[in-house]
């Protein structure tokens, strides 16, 4: 126990949440924008993997990180872009719609890694290169801190940093200010001249976005292949973490880092001779018991409201 | 006061010969013909389903029209969107508000079109525009308040701004005093009068016949998807204009014998209940419903009908008091034992979820007693006696139907609305809730629903009736209570020889019976 | 009876009832036209990616089309395939009768071929109980892994797509777990259980027919049975009424009486307990004994059947017979013509968009739509 303790507390625990939670932090912020333009998108999951895939191949191909890391943000956009016409021009299910992307990209990036590497399992035979890692000046050498903040992946920076831009975004933007009043009223947003349709194809664009580059964290950040279906439900714990955080940026950022304590955890606790399955099985069961605490905690809240009219209405009758 | 010149005056907006088809093949307008005059105020009447609404769907860009052509001031313009209506100084204020909930008054009134400093959208700017709009049009607002806590004619005033901070000309009210007391409408009223002085244009759409006659200058009537006529307000009369809107003489008179009141069915005491949200829906409300009479509910949308019927019909559980149904408790009972208990519900989104529309006419005839017999017998559903059911059903409510194997969704609104009721009443009911039974159904259903009701109080129901439209309430209730702020404010013994402005100012909340004169008339 | 409602003299009721049913034939036309069309795109869309990868799509396609049908034991492999798949469909068209989407159809076959084999390995039993026994448990297994989260989302609102996938998860490291530390016998080579007790075995048409037919068994006769017995539980119970009630429109549902918190959890409930059967299939008669991912890869193939058939569990065994087909042809494909498997997973994506693509299926439906008389 002690020993676990010790993990916990120490600045390479810190540092590791930072950055298991960075492949949640990203799909969540994306699953946000969808969410609150109306259009959750479910098929992040399929999404991080084909931006995984198509990051590593054409990292391999050029050797150098950036055409690849374009080509994930592109391949990603593209699905998301497909989900968006299928779901908003041809009136398909947008759950539905979103298995068949998830099905698609676990299907289609095997099927492609097979035909170039002859290679089902991964592209590890293939070297591939990185995103960056970034030291900070001055702040890598303050204690503590600095291990925790710098030299951490490009990537994870980004993810971070990016929790602002997308706060901004929803709140202080024309753009997205239209685009939550689409996800709340969309009829009071098409009476208004704001184009609902135009605005969905935003709202799924950048979370494919967002999705695609956690997905090229994964590949080229994490570890240097692909790896098939090595998104192992971030997608959907991404999704888990908007619900918990209470769909704001903040709280989203909040809920990953939750969920990234877990998996790191996990990590860690793997060295101390527990059976790695179990161990692998706390982010999954982290995100059930989270999902039930958070729908005890709204419904306490709820009760809770309508408890304190009771209260407040007894005393007035009783005056 | 530039009121509408007889003939001079060259047409505002004109359209010519406009059709819509909609996909599904309805009719909604079939070549209809209309002009408005700059800074006239033009009514626009006719029953639910006249094509009035679609026409000025088409006029705003929220529909094209199949055929015809729009002019303004005597040039022809295309309008496909909303947008392109702004930009035009067309501008409309919907039935169903069109406003964001979670947003403030001002980022509502400035949405789509909201003031910038540098790439961002400046909230200050919009609240000084908000606030000065307002002031200049006497439409009083606060403008940083969050929608969805502000009361309903707040609201509406929100709405009229947001087309005027767009420029707009020419303003389209749909139906705008549909959720407002008596004394509420004069205030619109008086509003409208104001904005038109100030040389604004506006299209009035009612069925109202008194309000019409009181506010506008100019009035068109459309029947069955085509334009009857246009006439000046000062050779027009209520009669006139109730036998062009539906071809022949109506009657509002609702005959109904005396009441042959029996015991007490419905005993509601010191009824509590606040919304998930924390909003307080109902304070200690206490009346009773007997046998034999229509209990009438009057009141302003919003002020806790919609939750007391609900919360009597089991979909929301009661924080505090007393339901009893023949001396029985059914307070907090699920839907299932309210209904076994003998209430039977006509609610009031019933064309939503008064049906499954997927599911087929028979099916929806037995939701209430699928689990029982003969419907099901030794744990089996037999769809023989589903399809007898239907086949009964039908034929005894008239409901136009070729297959009761046919999903509701096939129906009309009006066919719809047959199944509801024919489906409530035929439960046999003690107690049967009507919540706005005839919100959207034009004048033929409207008899037929007031006509079953009639017959099931005659027939010793007890009925509970909740409805915002006055005239409706007053003239079929044996009974009137009045709901305002979640309270019952007033129970009147009887209605005859109230009248609808007595009513109002209980409505409105300015007067309130003492809670001795209430309960004598419990 | 309603003189105030004369039904309009123009309304010919027989005539209008003869013209409905006219046309609901041919709206049942189109929908297989329609359904037969997607697979013919989604089958032109796999060979035209194999076309651009630089494959022989010729070969290909002749290894995946004719292939399960060009040996007895690929034949076998259908029919096995075949079996789960239409199980699993069944499973899968319950909760989605009532518009829930559990995809935990994965973690019940998990957890149903482990409590199976446990039974089937350690507990002696008499003949016949040695299979009913097993099966009973593993049905119980699988539909308390339903109940969770149906149970979540009925009563707690809680996604259920997450929950399902979560707990899948859970359940498959579970297993991993298990087969790892308890069940692979001490000094075993490699990571297996022993083998269930041969009166748990369910036979193979190998030994029964005497034709090489793989490990094709009797689990066929379940499948049989639970198609039969679902369209019954769907169509002939009040509790199919309240799932399709639910499904068609669940504030009505609760409206009218339905308790639709009971009936939502159970259709996960059910649809688990349907989903452990192909478990059992896997372990009772395909493998014999647990081995490494025995359910791996069959996550996601219920839906297809399931929408295929359109959630009708009659039309089930076609679209799993078609579906398993493509599959089975699928792994022929890569040894054959070095295609991955994989391309089938592409279809089965593309069929799903087609599908469900309402402005699609409505386009031709009323392009196909005869000229009306009036």
């Amino acid at each position: 126990m002690d020993q676990a303790l010790q993990v916990i507390f120490s600045a390479t625990f810190i540092a590791a949440v930072l950055r298991v939670s960075t492949p949640i932090l990203l799909p969540a912020l994306g699953g946000l924008i969808s969410d609150l333009g109306g259009v959750v998108n479910i098929a992040l999951e399929g999404i991080m993997l084909t931006a995984a895939c198509a990051g590593v191949l054409i990292s391999v191909a050029t050797q150098s990180e950036w055409p690849g890391l374009l080509a994930g943000v592109v391949m990603g956009v593209l699905m998301a872009l497909v989900l968006a016409f299928f779901h908003l021009n041809l009136k398909a299910d947008l759950i539905l719609a979103a298995i068949a992307i998830n099905i698609l990209a676990s299907g289609g990036t095997i099927f492609v890694v097979f035909l170039l590497t002859g290679d089902k399992g991964s592209t590890s035979a293939l070297v591939s290169k990185q995103m960056p890692f970034v030291e900070i000046p001055i702040i890598k050498d303050i204690p503590v801190i600095g291990p925790i903040v710098s030299g951490q992946n490009l990537l994870t920076y980004v993810a971070f940093i990016a929790v602002v831009l997308v706060a901004v975004f929803l709140y202080r933007t024309r753009a997205g200010i239209h685009l939550r009043a689409v996800g709340e009223n969309p009829e009071a947003a098409r009476s208004v001249g704001i184009n609902v349709r135009a605005q969905q194809y935003l709202a799924l664009g950048l979370s494919g976005l967002l999705a695609a580059l956690g997905g090229v964290y994964l590949s080229m950040g994490y570890v240097k292949f692909f790896a098939r279906d090595m998104t192992a439900g971030r997608g959907f714990i991404a999704l888990a973490a908007i619900f918990l955080g209470g769909k704001t940026p903040w709280g989203t950022m909040i809920a990953a880092l939750v969920f990234g304590a877990a998996e790191a955890l996990s990590v860690q606790l793997g060295n101390l001779r527990i059976p790695n399955q179990l161990v692998q099985m706390i982010p999954y069961v982290a995100t059930l018991v989270a999902l039930v605490i958070y729908a005890l905690v709204q419904r306490q809240r709820a009760i809770a409201r309508q408890r304190k009219f009771r209260q407040t209405q007894t005393v007035a009758v009783g005056s | 006061m530039p009121t509408a010149s007889d003939s001079a005056a060259a047409p505002l907006i004109e359209m010519r010969n406009i059709t819509k088809i909609y996909p599904n093949g309805v009719l909604a307008d079939n070549d209809v013909s209309f002009e408005v005059r700059a800074g006239e105020i033009h009514a626009l009447v006719g029953e639910n389903g006249a094509g009035k609404s679609t026409l000025m769907k088409i006029l705003y860009g929220m529909e094209r029209p199949t055929s015809g052509q729009i002019y303004l001031r005597g040039a022809p313009v295309t309008i496909h969107t909303p947008h392109e209506a702004i930009a035009l100084g067309i501008g409309m204020v919907h039935q169903n508000f069109m406003l964001v909930p979670s947003f403030t008054v001002a980022e509502n009134i400035v949405l789509g079109t909201e003031p910038l400093r540098g790439a961002f959208v400046d909230k200050r700017a919009a609240v000084a525009a908000t606030a000065s709009l307002a002031q200049q049009y006497g439409l009083n607002v606060d403008p940083e308040a969050v929608v969805d806590v502000v009361p309903v004619g707040m609201r509406q005033r929100v709405e009229i701004l947001k087309a005027l901070y767009r420029g707009a000309d020419v303003l389209i009210l749909d139906e705008p005093t549909a959720v407002l007391t008596p004394q509420e409408t004069h205030e619109l009223f008086a509003a409208i009068r104001q904005l038109v002085n100030a040389g604004k244009t506006v299209i009035f759409i009612s069925h109202k016949l008194r309000e019409v006659m009181e506010i506008s200058d100019r009035i068109s009537v459309m029947r069955d998807a085509r334009m009857v006529g246009t006439i000046d307000k000062r050779n027009a009369d209520e009669h006139l204009l109730a036998k062009m809107m539906v071809g022949r003489e109506v009657f509002l008179n609702i005959a109904k014998p005396p009441v042959q009141r029996g015991p007490v069915v419905l005993k509601v005491r010191d009824l509590e209940y606040a919304t998930e949200a924390g909003v307080e829906a109902l304070k200690h409300v206490s009346f009773n419903v007997y046998a034999g009479e229509i209990f009438g509910i009057a009141g302003v949308e919003g002020n806790g009908q919609t939750e007391l019927v609900e919360v009597i019909a089991g979909l929301r559980a009661p924080l505090g008091g007393v339901i009893e149904l023949e001396g029985k408790s059914i307070a907090g009972l699920p839907p299932r034992g309210v209904r076994q208990a003998g209430v039977a519900h006509i609610p009031e989104d019933r064309l939503t979820n008064g049906v499954a529309l997927e599911s087929s006419i028979q099916e929806n005839l037995i939701v209430d007693r699928y689990e029982r017999e003969p419907f099901t017998r030794g744990g089996f559903l037999r769809p023989s006696e589903v399809a007898r059911n239907g086949e009964v059903l039908i034929e005894q409510y008239a409901i136009r139907t070729p297959d009761g194997a046919l999903p509701v969704g096939s129906l009309s609104g009006g066919n719809m609305q047959k199944v509801v009721v024919a489906r409530e009443l035929s439960s046999r009911p003690k107690l049967l809730i009507a919540a706005q039974p005839t919100r959207g159904v034009d004048i033929g259903a409207t008899e037929f629903m007031h006509e079953q009701l009639v017959k099931a109080r005659n027939a010793g129901v007890a009925i509970l009736l909740v409805s915002a439209d006055l005239s409706e309430v007053m003239s079929l209730s044996d009974r009137l209570a009045v709901m305002h702020a979640g309270r019952i404010v007033a129970i009147f013994p009887t209605t005859n020889g109230l009248t609808e402005e007595e009513v109002g100012l209980y409505m409105l909340g300015t007067k309130t019976m003492t809670q001795a004169e209430i309960e004598r008339n419990w | 009876m309603q003189a105030t409602l004369p039904t309009t003299p123009s309304f010919d009721r027989a005539a209008e009832r003869a013209r409905v049913q006219r046309e609901r034939r041919r709206t049942a036309m189109i929908d297989v036209l329609v359904t037969l069309g997607t697979i013919a795109l989604a089958l032109l869309v796999g060979f035209l990616v194999m076309l651009i990868v630089g494959k022989d799509p010729i070969l290909a396609y002749s290894s995946l089309l004719g292939g399960p049908l060009s040996r007895t034991n690929r034949t076998g492999r259908w029919i096995e395939d075949a079996t789960t798949l239409i199980i699993l469909g069944l499973s899968v068209s319950i909760p989605f009768r009532a518009r829930q989407f559990s995809l935990g159809a994965q973690g019940q076959m998990f957890m149903a071929a482990m409590i199976a084999a446990v039974i089937a390995i350690y507990v002696p039993m008499p003949p016949l109980v040695a299979v009913l026994l097993p099966l009973a448990a593993a049905m119980l297994a699988g539909f308390l892994v339903g109940l969770l989260p149906g149970l979540m989302k009925a009563y707690l609102n809680a996604n259920e797509i997450v929950s399902t996938l979560m707990l899948n998860a859970v359940v498959v490291l579970l297993y991993d777990f298990l087969l790892t530390n308890v069940f692979t016998p001490p000094g075993s080579q490699s990571l297996r259980s022993e083998a269930i007790q041969a009166g748990s075995m369910l036979a193979r048409f190998t030994t029964l027919l005497g034709v090489n037919l793989g490990r094709a068994n009797l689990a066929v006769l379940f499948a049989a049975i639970l198609v039969v017995a679902v369209w019954a539980l769907l169509n002939r119970t009040p509790f199919g009424y309240e799932i399709r009630t639910i499904g068609a429109n669940e504030k009505f549902a609760r409206y009218g009486g339905i308790n639709t918190r009971r009936a939502i959890a159970l259709s996960f409930a059910i649809g688990g307990a349907i989903a452990a059967v192909a478990g059992v299939h896997l372990v009772l008669g395909v493998h014999q004994r647990l081995i490494p991912g025995i359910a791996a890869g069959l996550g996601f193939e219920g839906i297809v059947v399931a929408l295929l058939a359109r959630n009708n569990p009659l039309l089930i065994p076609i679209t799993g017979l078609f579906y398993s087909y493509l599959r089975v042809g699928g792994d022929i494909m890569e040894q054959e013509a070095a295609v991955g498997t994989e391309i089938v997973l592409v279809i089965q994506a593309v069929i799903i968009l087609l599908l469900t693509a309402q402005v699609l299926v409505n386009y031709v439906k009323s392009r196909s739509r005869p000229v009306r008389e009036t």
